[in-house]
């Protein structure tokens, strides 16, 4: 079971603070969507989840580990996956070398069980026909899916997806939504970060509202989307329409 | 050799404590959630110049270390190392004979404005392009052998040196242009998978080739321009005594105790001159605007109707150009050889690194700097033939220990 | 693929014969073993360079440094070190039960009369004693971990230097031990080089045959067989999960840190291997040549390697070693300078200057190399086909 304990948060950068006594929990296999204005600090906190920075101050527990004082790559082996905002395929490796890397830093056995569980993931993400592409080769969308697929392969029990949806075509946008359902199911615990209101208020069933480094909200999306506070820092400008 | 143990153990000191510093310094700062930004630099300067007696309070307490705190240990290694040295060897020239030393200071300034000179270009071409130019030696080494082989060819022999170096400025100038046009100028179509490392490649690859081809058709005998301007003789206050100023064709003598050879001093005056022309370039007309104007910000400029492109390859001929002309004015200074570009290559990379990559004030100062380092180096240490196998390497410990410990140097922006 | 596969294998195992018979038609022509085995030197220079910048994306100026580190660890320890059966009580020496290891006293360059330690210290020494300089395999081990240790400590110092600032460290470390080496002169004796024994200074017999210290055959076989050892741990290691790490770390290090791989680690391990592989190359190159100065560090060396892997393919081993075993050859056999009427061609000047030129034209138009892309050909010629089959097959298969 899941435990992801982020305790009073604080992040400065020189004189600015992205950061304010950020914290929440994760008990389970949740799914969260994560939603702030452009700069209130949402890839920040996920870049301090992940080891990529640390934190001025404050605790994370993944498990009941303390993570926050780990880097990246132990952080990843402790069930942390995330995606990046702008994708970052292996551009020059194959499709289906970009999906080992993650698989073998993860385990020391050989490599012949993890190409074939690789080509399952390519075929649930519909990319089997570019097994032996290289990254470069692949569009934007398709980049974004092999991310997706590399976090697979990593299996962890947490995974943060900073904006999957942006620039994608609907089409690719079921693929996506699937697999957040899929994942979900086998009892991942996903953080979905978006500037699409509509997905985000129907795929998650929790809403953290994040602004200029205050949590402002943790709940339910409708009663999120009602609270006085999130709608006058956040969804100010919708608010004829709600 | 009993100077020799004293100055070694200080230095081995130092070295310690200096890297005690460094490694654990930013350990307690970052232990204690402190700004680390400097304390790796702190850290060591402050355990160089203190060893324990400063260090530890320094862990204790983990103050703010402020450019000034690192600019003070510096200076203090350096007292303490001239200190250490003066002891260790009473009969040295550089501490005896104050006159030696003013004129040591003297030459090294004056070679160090060539060298801000050419590290100018370098640094110009990095902070437009984003490019280190491993050729940059080279566009010098051609600078001055234009300029020579200008001087002795029928057609420019009598003409004034002025038009020397405007040739080796044209010549200069079109082989950069040239090449940024030729080989740069695809690193921004995205065809270029990593372009930072092409960029290194391919000019390292144009050094190789200009050295060769420059010694396939000049050969690599050592050639030398005759001084471009002569001093007039001239003697102030008076003949029965010149303690203000005293030239003879060759020499200058100021106060009885600095001597600047002529050919150093012209071209630190020429090089002077240029410095200005550059300035007004930079600050007053509207290229030079829109230069300093891509250098702070790539796309704001395009926004600015800024062409990159024209910039880029203006950037990298005026880089070039720069080189050539400090090549220029020293060919009557060393002799000049198809090879000279190496090490000049080697000390302008020094220089921008110490300075800060892309700061045109840095390399100014960096330049300065390296010219009095040598000026020092040459003159006061007394085994020679072990002093000239290690200048090169002072610079290069310099290099090395910035990038380590600073790699943003004096002035330079976030990496 | 299969059928690629194999094919490598058939031309590689084809090639590796041919080098190994070579012998057998160049022996009447030393200098072609000359060339046979510096080419070899080069290849493995080039191949480890490839797998440092072109697999794992750094591109280090200090390979030279990490070879001469070799040469020389191995040089100064034939100088100043012997293996004695007895103490000399002189010297600086450590036990190893009833084996001696000695230091001698550097000597410097002038005062050749005065003897050393260990010549004093045998008027003490019981009769009989056995004094030994230490055999070229201790060099070599020697070497290696010296070529390791550096490797080690440059690669744990650039972790944060990338491109550009990594290039300029790694010229810093260089011209560095240049210096030195040049300037302490006591024991380096410093442009006059040192002298290195000869691989095997007793001779050996090789198929049945007696060959000389100054033979060519056993150097040549030395070589391709240090040049085969380091393309075959090079090759496993690429092919292997290090290979796979430098490869995603040379694309992107933070991407392969979110993913669980440990980037320091790789980082450091890339640069250790390919010193110590340099490292014994130097080793058995300066037994080879008999001498080893601190010019093997100037900037050309260095180019010239960078050069060979460049053009031949950095981006993989094996093209990098042809590359490097072609252009030594050609370098070689363009040095015949030659007059055109009146004009005489100094050739060992101009074939540095198509070099040069070449060089800059590989990097601008084939990127790749000019000899993988001949590779890849064979090995890759079905992706395409395959990739367009598959995309017209998803194609015409309802939605997935
Ligand atoms: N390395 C850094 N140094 C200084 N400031 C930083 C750094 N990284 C982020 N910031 C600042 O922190 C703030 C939050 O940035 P962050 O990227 O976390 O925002 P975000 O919520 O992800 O925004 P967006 O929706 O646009 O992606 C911004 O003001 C940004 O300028
Ligand atoms: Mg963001």
């Amino acid at each position: 079971m899941l435990k992801l304990e982020v305790n009073n948060l604080y992040k400065n950068f020189g004189g600015l603070q992205v950061l304010r006594d950020v914290t929440f929990e994760v008990n389970g296999p949740e799914l969260i969507g994560l939603i702030g204005p452009n700069g209130a600090g949402k890839t920040t906190l996920t870049n301090i989840l992940d080891g990529a920075i640390k934190p001025s101050s404050g605790t994370v527990y993944l498990n009941d580990k303390r993570v926050d004082t780990l880097p990246p790559y132990m952080v990843a082996r402790a069930g942390l996956g995330r995606t990046f905002q702008v994708t970052r395929a292996f551009r020059r490796m194959t499709v289906l070398e970009n999906l080992l890397v993650p698989a073998m830093a993860l385990h020391a056995t050989g490599r012949q069980n993890f190409e074939a569980k690789a080509r399952e993931v390519l075929d649930f993400l519909t990319m089997s026909h570019l097994t032996n592409e290289y990254g470069r080769a692949l569009s934007g969308g398709q980049q974004k899916l092999l991310e997706l697929g590399r976090l697979l392969m990593l299996d962890p029990s947490l995974i943060i997806l900073d904006e999957p949806f942006a620039g994608v075509h609907p089409r690719l946008m079921e693929v996506i939504y699937e697999y957040i359902h899929r994942v979900n199911s086998d009892g991942k615990a996903i953080i979905i970060i978006s500037h699409d209101m509509d997905t985000i208020f129907t795929l998650s069933k929790r809403l953290l509202v994040l602004n200029y480094g205050d949590l402002i909200a943790d709940g339910d999306p409708q009663i999120v989307k009602n609270d006085p506070l999130v709608k006058r820092a956040y969804l100010g400008e919708d608010e004829e329409e709600g | 050799m009993e100077h020799g143990a004293i100055f070694g153990w200080t230095m081995l000191w130092i070295i310690f404590w200096g890297i005690v510093g460094g490694i654990v310094t930013p350990r307690v700062y970052e232990r204690r959630n402190l700004d680390v930004s400097q304390a790796r630099l702190g850290g060591t300067a402050i355990g160089a110049a203190t060893g324990p007696i400063g260090l530890i309070p320094l862990w204790v307490f983990s103050p703010t270390l402020s450019s000034r705190w690192i600019t003070a240990a510096g200076l203090l290694i350096v007292a303490i190392l001239a200190v250490a040295f003066a002891r260790a060897d009473p009969n040295n020239l550089c501490v005896t004979n104050g006159g030696f030393v003013a004129s040591q200071l003297t030459n090294g300034i004056v070679i160090g404005i060539i060298y801000s000179l050419m590290a100018l270009g370098l640094t110009l071409i990095y902070s437009i392009l984003g490019v280190v130019s491993f050729a940059h030696g080279e566009f010098y080494m051609i600078g001055g052998m234009v300029v020579y082989y200008m001087s002795v060819s029928a057609l420019f022999e009598n003409a004034n040196p002025l038009v020397w170096l405007l040739g080796a400025a044209v010549v200069t100038f079109l082989m950069g242009v040239a090449f940024e046009r030729m080989f740069l100028r695809v690193m921004n179509t995205g065809q270029i998978e990593r372009p930072k490392e092409y960029a290194i490649l391919v000019t390292f690859g144009l050094a190789f080739f200009l050295q060769y081809a420059t010694q396939a058709l000049v050969g690599a005998n050592p050639v030398k321009t005759q001084r471009f301007f002569p001093f007039p003789n001239l003697d102030i206050p008076s003949q029965e005594s010149a303690w203000l100023i005293k030239t003879t064709s060759g020499n200058i003598r100021l106060f009885d105790a600095v001597s600047i050879p002529n050919p150093r001093f012209t071209a630190a005056a020429i090089a002077v001159i240029l410095l200005l022309m550059l300035m007004w370039f930079l600050y007053k007309t509207w290229t030079g605007k829109a230069l300093r104007a891509v250098s702070q910000d790539q796309q704001a400029a395009a926004v600015a109707g800024i062409n990159p492109n024209t910039m880029n390859t203006l950037a990298f001929g005026m880089g070039a150009m720069l080189a050539g002309l400090s090549g220029a004015t020293l060919v009557q200074v060393f002799a000049w050889l198809p090879q000279v570009g190496i090490p000049a290559s080697a000390r302008a990379f020094v220089i921008i690194v110490l300075g800060g990559m892309g700061s045109l004030p840095g390399a100014f100062l960096g330049g300065l700097l390296v010219g009095l380092v040598e000026a020092a180096g040459t003159g006061c240490i007394p085994d020679t033939t072990r002093a000239a196998a290690y200048i090169p390497a002072y610079g290069m410990v310099i290099l090395t220990l910035t990038l380590l410990l600073k790699p943003t140097g004096f002035f330079g922006r976030e990496l | 693929m299969n059928l690629n596969r194999m094919g490598g294998w058939v031309v590689g195992t084809l090639g590796v014969i041919a080098l190994l018979v070579a012998p057998v038609w160049l022996t009447n022509s030393p200098y072609l073993m000359h060339l046979a085995i510096t080419s070899f030197f080069y290849a493995i220079l080039a191949s480890s360079w490839s797998l440092l910048a072109g697999y794992a994306g750094q591109f280090s100026f200090g390979h030279m440094a990490f070879m001469a580190i070799g040469a020389y660890s191995a040089a100064l320890m034939g100088y100043y070190v012997r293996f004695t059966t007895a103490a000399t009580n002189l010297c600086r020496e450590l036990s190893l039960g009833g084996i001696w290891i000695v230091l001698l006293n550097p000597q410097g360059v002038t005062q050749t009369n005065t003897p050393n330690c260990l010549e004093m210290a045998k008027a003490t020494m019981p009769v009989g004693a056995i004094i030994m300089q230490p055999p070229v395999w201790a060099g070599l081990l020697a070497g290696i971990l010296m070529g390791a240790l550096f490797g080690f400590l440059v690669g744990s110092l650039v972790l944060r230097l990338r491109s550009t600032y990594l290039a300029l460290f790694t010229i810093g470390f260089s011209e560095i031990l240049r210096a030195v080496i040049s300037a302490e002169i006591d024991i380096t004796q410093g442009q006059s080089g040192l002298k290195m024994s000869p691989l095997f200074p007793g001779g050996i017999s090789l198929f049945g045959m007696e060959f000389g210290a100054a033979a060519k055959v056993p150097p040549y076989y030395a070589m391709l067989l240090l040049f085969l050892i380091s393309m075959a741990i090079m090759g496993w290691l690429a092919s292997s999960r290090f290979g796979l790490f430098i490869r995603a770390i040379r694309e992107d290090e933070e991407a392969a840190a979110a993913l669980g791989v440990h980037v320091v680690r790789y980082k450091v391990l890339v640069f250790v291997v390919t010193a110590t592989i340099a490292a014994a190359a130097g080793v058995i190159q300066g037994h080879y040549i008999g001498i080893i100065t601190p010019n093997i560090l100037i900037i050309l060396q260095m180019s010239l390697v960078i050069a060979m892997a460049v053009i031949g393919g950095l981006e993989s081993l094996v093209s990098a070693a042809i590359g490097a075993i072609i252009i030594e050859f050609m370098l070689e056999l363009l040095r015949n300078s030659f007059d055109i009427g009146p004009f005489s061609v100094d050739m060992t000047t101009w074939r540095l200057v198509f070099f040069g030129a070449l060089l800059m034209l590989t990097l601008r138009f084939r990127r790749n190399g000019l000899i993988h892309p001949l590779i890849t050909w064979f090995s890759r010629r079905n992706v395409g086909q395959e990739t367009v089959a598959n995309r017209a097959a998803a194609a015409a298969a309802p939605d997935a």
